[in-house]
């Protein structure tokens, strides 16, 4: 008797417990589950691409990118190159900042100082360094000039990401506030940011580019993977970002649930030594490197078929970006022969350096490379360690042979190339992340012979150049594969969602399907 | 009594003192917070102005001297991501951690009691014995993995209970939030309350367990038994009184672990609450937010301590401190 009562109290629970969950949201409000939780809502405190994309979605830049990351204009209508230091931008006029204050080129001009300001104002030092001053033309406020102190020609490439802010409203509160509640004129408001839990934004209705489809959206950071992938097949989430490698399978097998993949910005490459007596200074050498490493095994067994293989660092979408590369086959005879006449009948020993928490699969996939380079004779001493203790050890210069993933924020390879493979030069804060000091006084001509070219296509043409010299005749790197980004949706919430080349979580871009 | 509660809370300080102390020592081999906040673009000089704004590149000793000097007054300093006072941060998530370490830690004390005492009855039969192997499975299953297996089954399988958060909360007073009086919060709190009490649980049973066996053979139960006391009577006012301040002294202690150190359970619930902060911290290199959290638990836990010390002098007066 007494257990048939307990049975029942115990159906009884799971039936409120379970009907609670069924009794949802109203499906006005678009869930997003990001790896990551934002930092802060100052929207130049932070140049990570996790805070980033949330930002977009509160604040607009002059430009922004569509979802082939294509540059479009946003609080601006248009813009030219006037001359090497000079870019002329047409403001829109009519644009309303979420608490009312009208657009003017006097926010731009707030906005792009701001960034000069160190910790805690701005992430963006050296960006806002190169910026001289933003004048009206003609005394006209809706057609600006902005000078820049030395030729920057990516400058407009990197305008996604720089946002504007309200001059009146930052300026009159703490820094503390403007990272706890941003003002901007983006197509989504400010609701609530509960840290750690939730952000809610609710759509702008007078967004000037009409009102987003989706009333809410709340992003949830759920650092967790596999807690990620539970949230969406049990339907507390929409969208989620990132589903790893191995819970695929889940996620497939859930009838709920669908995978959407896209072949991610990120390279992942290796970079290597080639300072005067040093193996790397023999391009055979650096040939015979990339001919043994078989990357496709890599992608089949390390990545387990989630990469794609790569010729150089940068993607599809950047300037420089040349379709022609093509990755030298995979021939460990070669190698072999490449290595003796090099010098190396019997090889030599190496030490590869590379993060073990940063890439997917980063620490495998420099022991498959340890592994295949000892088949051509090639010892490699593996030196993988923690991003924290990595990446400072990167920005000294003195590593041997590295691994690195890598894509360029403002999709432009001339700037990657500045801070990758230009000779390292502290004072015009050139290689910053050149590991291993590789120095080529031709390519940092090439380099710097695109740099004051006015014309965009032929400093694309440019640029393709440096990159097919770098790549093909240098072998500046060892380029390995781009890796994968992977989304999933809640079916049964009909998201209709694109991915961009960033990654980047756009709601205005989302909508639920009919 | 007074004088040796004012030497505990001496000794306190000073603990606090070298945790302090180690604190700071372990940033040396972090990772650098400025490489981050100056932005992947900058150059060494612009690293090098983040660097003294944040008084970094004064050497250890003077930085930790600055930490204990501003300590001292209540002022833990400012989160480098956030620029929010840091002590802020930590009491907005304490609610949180607070909460599930109370339902986990309730959880443990009645379920523990309970099957111990069952399993203590009847040592041998099935039942008990099914009990004890289910305790072993408790001490030994990482928290973890109960965790993925609480939600595969409750949330992915059965669909009766949410994977992660917090849910509904109600806000009570300034920024406390509490998930008890919402049943969409107390739906949420279930799965990472068991996860983190389970080990508890299966530490308070066998203790209660012990007790039981112990306490039963004991000559003033049969002299109850003899008496012919209903069994009730003897199994709880008699034996179960002895037995439970073993029990309650090792939950006392047990609580300001399951607050500091829920940080597996908050990190697969993704559990807004401390723990939560401190990863996010640490992946940041968040300095200031890493030490406060530190000082801040190691503090709980030693208040926690002298509560239950003095508390047990008080409820045994066997036990004397001089």
């Amino acid at each position: 008797m007494k257990g048939r009562v307990a049975w029942i109290l115990i159906g009884l629970l799971v039936a409120i417990l379970g009907s609670a969950s069924i009794l949802g949201m109203a499906k006005d409000t678009l869930v997003v589950a990001v790896m990551a939780p934002p930092r802060t809502m100052n929207p130049h405190g932070s140049d990570a691409d996790a805070n980033l994309q949330i930002m977009a979605n509160i604040f607009d830049g002059l430009l922004q990118r569509d979802a082939d990351g294509n540059l479009l204009p946003a609080l601006a209508t248009s813009w030219e190159r006037v001359d090497a230091l000079t870019w002329r931008f047409h403001l829109r006029q009519g644009v309303k900042f979420h608490n009312g204050n009208d657009f003017t080129w006097e926010d731009v001009k707030f906005s792009l100082e701001r960034l000069k300001e160190p910790y805690p104002v701005s992430e963006f030092l050296a960006f806002g360094a190169a910026i001289a001053e933003v004048r009206p033309v003609d005394g006209d406020p809706w057609t600006i000039d902005i000078v820049t102190t030395e030729p920057v020609p990516w400058f407009v490439q990197n305008l996604h990401q720089i946002f504007i802010m309200d001059k009146e409203s930052t300026e009159t509160r703490s820094i503390g506030e403007i990272g706890e509640y941003p003002i901007g004129t983006g197509p989504y408001k400010f609701v609530e940011w509960v840290k750690g839990s939730y952000l809610k934004l609710e759509a702008n209705e007078d967004y000037w580019g009409g009102p987003p489809p989706i009333k809410y959206v709340v992003f949830k950071p759920i650092t967790e993977s596999s807690t990620r992938v539970a949230a969406l097949i049990s339907g507390e989430v929409d969208l989620i970002q990132d589903v790893p490698v191995e819970l695929f399978d889940m996620v497939k097998s859930s009838p709920n649930a669908e995978i959407i993949t896209r072949p991610s910005r990120r390279s992942i490459w290796l970079g290597l030594r080639n300072s005067p007596g040093f193996p790397g200074s023999d391009v055979r050498v650096r040939k015979a490197i990339y001919m043994a490493i078989n990357e496709d095994e890599i992608i089949e067994k390390v990545m387990m078929g989630h990469a794609f293989p790569c010729s150089q660092i940068p993607d599809p979408p950047t300037v420089g970006y040349d379709a022609s590369i093509e990755r030298l086959p995979y021939d460990p005879e070669e190698a072999k022969r490449l290595l003796a006449e090099a010098g190396y009948p019997d090889g030599f020993t190496i030490k590869l350096t590379g993060p073990n928490d940063r890439y997917v699969q980063d620490e495998q996939i420099a022991q498959a490379i340890a592994t295949q380079l000892a088949k051509v004779g090639i010892r490699v001493e593996l030196d993988v360690k923690p991003k924290a203790v990595y990446f400072p050890e990167l920005d000294e210069h003195g590593l041997d042979f590295y691994l690195l993933g890598w894509f360029d924020g403002s999709y432009d390879f001339g700037r990657s190339f500045t801070k990758l493979l230009h000779t390292v030069d502290p004072e015009r804060g050139y290689g910053g992340l050149n590991g291993a000091s590789y120095s080529d006084p031709v390519l940092d001509k090439l380099l710097e012979a695109s740099s004051s070219i006015v014309d965009p296509t032929l400093r694309a043409d440019a640029l393709r150049l440096l990159n097919r010299v770098a790549m093909q005749e240098k072998i500046a790197v060892i380029p390995l594969h781009y890796q994968e980004d992977t989304y999933a949706l809640y079916k049964p919430s009909n998201v209709q969602f694109r991915p961009r080349p960033d990654g980047w979580i756009v709601c205005k871009d989302i909508s639920f399907g009919g | 009594m007074i004088s040796y509660i004012i030497r505990r809370i001496g000794q306190s300080i000073v603990v606090l003192f070298v945790v302090s102390f180690l604190c700071f020592g372990i940033f040396q081999f972090l990772g650098d917070p400025v490489l981050t906040l100056a932005g992947r673009y900058a150059t060494q000089e612009q690293q090098e102005l983040v660097r003294r704004s944040l008084g970094l590149d004064k050497p250890f000793y003077v930085q930790y001297a600055i930490f204990i000097r501003n300590a001292l007054r209540g002022n833990f300093g400012l989160s480098y991501t956030s620029q929010v006072p840091v002590m802020r941060m930590i009491l907005e998530r304490f609610p949180a951690s607070f909460e599930l370490a109370l339902v986990a830690m309730f959880i443990a004390l009645t379920l523990g009691i309970t099957l111990g005492v069952v399993s203590s009855l009847r040592p041998r039969s099935p039942l008990s014995r099914a009990i004890m192997a289910g305790s072993l499975l408790g001490i030994s299953l990482p928290t973890f993995l109960v965790g993925i297996l609480l939600i595969l089954i409750f949330s992915v399988w059965l669909r009766v209970l949410p994977p992660f958060g917090r849910g509904e909360v109600v806000r009570i007073v300034g920024r406390w939030r509490s998930g008890l009086l919402a049943l969409d919060g107390l739906r949420h709190l279930i799965l990472p309350a068991i996860t983190l009490g389970l080990y508890q649980l299966a530490v308070l049973l066998r203790l209660t367990r012990g007790g039981m066996l112990e306490a039963l053979a004991e000559d003033y139960t049969r002299t109850a038994w003899a008496k012919g006391l209903p069994q009730r009577a003897v199994i709880f006012k008699h034996a179960l009184r002895n037995v439970l301040i073993p029990v309650v002294t090792m939950a006392g202690l047990q609580m300001g672990e399951l607050i500091g150190f829920s940080i597996v359970t908050e990190s697969i619930f993704q559990w807004p609450g401390m723990g939560n902060l401190l990863l996010t911290a640490i992946y940041e290199s968040d300095h200031p937010i890493i030490v406060a959290y530190v000082m801040f638990v190691a503090g709980l836990i030693l208040f926690i301590n002298l509560a239950v010390d003095i508390l047990y002098g008080i409820l045994n007066p066997k036990i004397r401190y001089d």
